[in-house]
């Protein structure tokens, strides 16, 4: 290892000193439940993360993994039936979202919280202007005249560079392609300024070239704002570049967490190591990318140890019977293998 | 979006023309002759061949077709065998009281139908849902005669609140007007109502999931906001086809409500015009009945456009 990246390290550990003091939102063994699902299984299953203020927290993993139902449970979006918190509290500025009232919530969200969504195309109502889409949030919170607020909206537009914003406050989304849609959820989500933005895969339904400009956007915002994110994706690219923490999920559990260097410079979960082996690079070809076998399990068929176990390479008696515990490796670094620290058993993995 | 209406209009001509022979054919069918019951007892050979000779009954059906049908394009749709009034005339003393039925009736309709379609879509899987099902599916298999009935003898009959039967022209008596329509526009109404209720609800449930209703949530709106204007906006798209549809069904005349509550409406004239083989009157009525039915479609086509965003401008 270089000086450089030693060095970055000990400022992390000093970061997250730092943001365990005072950190913007703490979730703490959160558990969500299906309705139908087998007994004992969760589709979340007592996760736990924080988020400091102006900082990026990424969550990853594959679809089905607990990623968006955590999210929408931090906003009070949960559909609920069939989805269920059954354990767990959520620190947001002093306060426990998940035992405020539902108007409480709802007087939160879209002003302290705000959340952007997968699909850009589907997620504006086709029968409103997306002027009156943005303004109708804004005199949601704040107590301003409709003037007022369709000057905020304007300048939100201009923030995030929709070209002739005062023409596009009268169009509808049915005029407007995916990525400028996007735009007018990111502008809809920030209007108000919120301490905490999700954003759950904002880029996956859109095109390439598209996804770059709305990350930069996002990170641009942020910069200027100085709001807290968690980004949800599954874009190992996207979390190099933006996530200050990282947690990876797999089958409702966090099963490493720590800080992007230390993810990216020393993964310890055989599934973190598989999603890394799964993305293509540049000037490095060796034959075939690399993938994970099989797919998530679902709830009926989840398997009593590790819930990795049935498509991890590494996996022997113990991994079958019993699931490992989330250990930290080094201070701010956890795992949920048995065979971590991996450094043991490098000969039989690299 | 006039160039649309203009589209619709031009479509619709060709199916007037059809319904036109469709009419006038289908009616050669019906077994029975006219002149034997326009000369009554009296069977004189004499009699019957002048009659055909008037009404020129033996040119041949296409020659029938074109003599008619040019007469109803100058606004000349016959005269009745039975009275000798002008078909026109008898139509259009009969419209405005199946006119005034059917508004009534559909305000009916809509007052009960969406409301509940709404609340039970929003409360689905409760026993208020459960319920709202339940008070459907009886308005749907309950027939309009039989509730009729049974409104007459308990409400008229027994309480003595409303008139049993008759109808009184608003021009005379509008609150005796509205009495007595009452009833049968209730009648006529729940029917309608619980398929109202029912695309209501269906509709409803479906925008209910939509990722924009998530977005509405996601802005802090409180739920009654995001039912009323997000959900029911867009759910409202099929309603409004739906609703414009029954009231065009329901301008064809209600045979058997107005029957029973001896209304003097569309469906009573037709009825009777049947029954007496008065060719001409039946002609009339449906051929109005077709192109007030197919008005309304033209309508519904219309108003779907214009509470469409998305269709207002491609058109």
């Amino acid at each position: 290892m270089t000086d450089s990246v030693a060095t970055a390290t000990a400022a992390d550990v000093i970061d997250m000193a730092a943001q365990r003091q005072s950190p913007l939102l703490q979730v703490e063994n959160l558990s969500i439940r299906f309705d139908g699902a087998p007994l004992g299984i969760n589709v979340v299953d007592n996760v736990s993360f924080s988020v400091a203020k102006g900082k990026t927290l990424c969550i990853v993993g594959e679809s089905g993994c607990g990623k968006s139902v955590t999210a929408l449970s931090l906003m009070g979006l949960l559909p609920t039936p069939p989805a269920r918190i059954v354990g767990g509290t959520a620190n947001f500025g002093g306060r426990d979202l998940f035992s405020l009232s539902e108007r409480e919530r709802a007087d939160m969200r879209g002003n302290q919280t705000a959340m952007i969504f997968q699909e850009p195309m589907t997620s504006l109502n086709p029968a409103f202007t997306v002027g009156d889409q943005i303004i109708e949030g804004i005199l949601r919170h704040r107590r301003i005249s409709k003037a007022e607020a369709k000057e905020r909206a304007l300048e939100m537009l201009r923030r995030v560079r929709i070209p002739a914003p005062e023409k596009r406050m009268r169009a509808y989304p049915h005029e407007m392609s995916g990525g400028m849609r996007q735009r007018i959820m990111i502008a809809m989500a920030l209007a108000n300024e919120p301490q905490l933005l999700i954003a759950d895969e904002p880029t996956t339904a859109l095109d390439v070239t598209i996804q770059a400009q709305i990350i930069s956007l996002i990170r641009r915002l942020q910069d200027e704002s100085g709001m807290a994110m968690i980004l949800i994706t599954h874009d190992l690219g996207v979390v190099a570049e933006v996530a200050d923490e990282v947690v990876v999920m797999y089958a409702g559990r966090i099963v490493e967490a720590g800080s992007v260097d230390a993810i990216f410079e020393d993964p310890q979960h055989p599934y973190t190591i598989g999603l890394m082996g799964s993305v293509p690079s540049l000037g490095r070809r060796q034959g075939r990318l690399a993938t994970i076998r099989g797919t998530v399990p679902s709830a009926e068929m989840m398997p009593k140890g590790c819930r990795f176990m049935p498509r991890c390479p590494f996996a022997d008696e113990r991994c079958v019977n019993d699931a490992p515990p989330l250990a930290e490796l080094e201070p701010g670094h956890w795992a949920r293998c048995w065979y971590a620290p991996l450094e043991l058993h490098r000969g039989g993995i690299v | 979006m006039l160039r649309y209406i203009a589209k619709r209009i031009l479509i619709a001509i060709p199916t007037i023309l059809i319904v036109s022979v469709l009419v006038f054919t289908l009616q050669q069918l019906l077994p029975g002759d006219p002149v034997l019951t326009l000369a009554g007892e009296e069977r004189d050979p004499q009699v019957l061949a002048f009659l055909r000779e008037k009404y020129r009954l033996d040119d041949p059906i296409p020659v029938q077709y074109f003599a008619w049908f040019s007469q109803v394009l100058q606004g000349n749709l016959g005269i009745s065998l039975r009275t000798d009034i002008p078909v026109l005339t008898l139509i259009l003393s009969k419209l405005p009281v199946t006119i005034e039925l059917a508004i009534f009736a559909m305000i009916i309709a809509l007052a009960i139908g969406i409301p509940t379609g709404i609340i039970s879509a929003v409360r689905k899987g409760t026993s208020v849902d459960y319920a709202a099902n339940v008070v459907a599916l009886s308005g749907l298999s309950i027939p309009n005669f039989w509730l009729g009935i049974l409104l007459i003898m308990l409400i008229s009959v027994r309480w003595k609140l409303l008139p049993a039967s008759g109808f009184v022209p608003p021009t005379e008596d509008l609150w005796l007007n509205i009495k007595t329509m009452l009833m049968p526009a209730f009648v006529l109404g729940t029917g309608l109502a619980a398929s109202l209720m029912r695309h209501t609800r269906s509709a409803m449930i479906g925008v209910m999931r939509s990722d924009y209703i998530r977005t509405a949530r996601a802005k802090g709106l409180l739920s009654h906001v995001v039912i009323m204007k997000h959900a029911l906006r867009n759910a409202l798209v099929p309603i409004i086809t739906l609703s414009t549809l029954l009231f065009g069904e329901l301008l064809a005349g209600a045979v058997l409500t107005e029957q029973i509550f001896t209304i003097p409406g569309f469906g009573k004239l037709v009825v009777d015009a049947v029954f007496n083989r008065d060719y001409a009157v039946v002609q009339g009525v449906v051929l109005c009945t077709a192109v007030g039915f197919i008005l309304m479609n033209l309508l519904a086509d219309v108003l779907y456009v214009l509470a469409n965003p998305r269709l207002r401008h491609s058109r």
